[in-house]
């Protein structure tokens, strides 16, 4: 058929480059054909109901997560009140060993002259005073706890609390019920009733808001807590 | 013989491995730069067998259509008239002329083969 011999190349030549814009178009149509606005109703019909099952299916799993959370949260927000509740056990416990400073109301009690005050007069007095329910006690500037040594001292010729000279005047500070407090130190044939046959007069004030300081820091080396 | 479909089959594979991406929009002009291409190429077949073959005469001819007919296209698609149409008509009707006349051709080559064959044989006997 071919007397013409030159007609090889550029046949070949158009052909390669129609088989290249066939497939290349071929290529883009399949794309196009997948594109939304080309699909059928039914084909858009069943892709909307699928989504929108995937999309029920995504927000029952939202809600589910959004429970959780609020779980999670509400665990947290319990162990806070726990942990605050906690705080709050800690601080009432130091109040009672007397380790941090408290005020609030109760009586000042002062003693003016040391001439015949014994250990056992304060010793009397701070009794009455815990009798009488009195939360906190200091004499002086310093704390009474319930590992206060209150004691003659014979080698400072003094009334020593934990090791310290109790100074004249000296003011007994509890906090407490003021009137319950004073009432049970005035009481008739109680502490300050003896104290008049040695002519020691303490006067007792009742204050609305008494500082007192805190006491050292209680070491506990041998002690555990029983177990139930 | 086996030219065109050689370079079809490769034109094929290089357009498969290059997978070269054509905006939606686009689509419908290379379309019809396709359809031009298919005319063109099986014009120039056509012409062999007429032995009118002419080099310059299809590889203008291919790439003149092809781009004439996007072109006319994104006319029309401007100018709101679907001069596309046109171009598939027109290049629709001569493809099928073009491939009448090749396989008429081929048909006739086939016969002429058949009836030398023949009389060879006759004249053998």
């Amino acid at each position: 058929m071919s007397k013409l011999s030159n007609w090889q190349t550029p046949v070949f030549i158009t052909f390669l480059l129609l088989g290249l814009l066939i497939t290349i178009q071929f290529r883009s149509q399949q794309d196009y054909l997948r594109d939304l606005p080309q699909r059928t109703t039914d084909d858009l019909y069943t892709i909307l109901s699928k989504t929108s099952d995937k999309k029920n299916e995504l927000e029952k799993e939202l809600q589910n997560l959004e429970w959780q959370q609020n779980l999670l949260s509400s665990d947290v927000s319990a162990d806070e009140t726990v942990l605050n509740q906690m705080r709050e056990d800690i601080t009432r416990q130091k109040m009672a060993l007397g380790t941090v400073p408290v005020d609030g109301p109760g009586v000042a009690i002062t003693i003016e002259s040391d001439l015949s005050i014994t250990e056992y007069d304060l010793i009397d007095i701070i009794n009455e005073l815990w009798n009488s329910k009195a939360e906190a006690i200091a004499v002086n500037e310093r704390r009474i706890t319930s590992w206060s040594k209150i004691y003659w001292s014979e080698q400072a010729m003094a009334l020593t609390i934990d090791g310290g000279k109790v100074t004249f005047p000296c003011t007994i500070r509890a906090i407490g019920d003021p009137e319950r407090l004073q009432s049970g130190l005035e009481l008739l044939g109680g502490v300050l009733d003896n104290l008049k046959f040695y002519n020691i007069y303490p006067t007792v004030e009742k204050k609305d808001k008494l500082e007192l300081p805190a006491a050292g820091q209680y070491t506990a080396k041998h002690l555990t807590p029983k177990a139930d | 013989m086996w030219v065109p479909i050689v370079g079809l089959l490769i034109g094929l594979f290089i357009g498969w491995a290059l997978n070269i991406p054509i905006p939606g929009v686009y689509a419908k002009y290379l379309s019809i730069a396709v359809l031009a291409a298919l005319d063109s190429s099986f014009g120039g077949v056509k012409s062999i067998f007429e032995e009118k073959f002419n080099a310059a005469i299809l590889l203008t001819g291919f790439f003149s259509n092809a781009l004439l007919a996007a072109l006319l296209a994104y006319l029309g698609d401007q100018l709101g008239v679907d001069l596309y149409l046109a171009a598939v008509f027109a290049f629709g009707v001569r493809l099928f002329q073009n491939l009448a006349i090749i396989r008429r051709e081929l048909l006739s080559g086939w016969a002429k083969k058949r009836r030398a064959l023949k009389e060879k044989r006759d004249s053998d006997e």
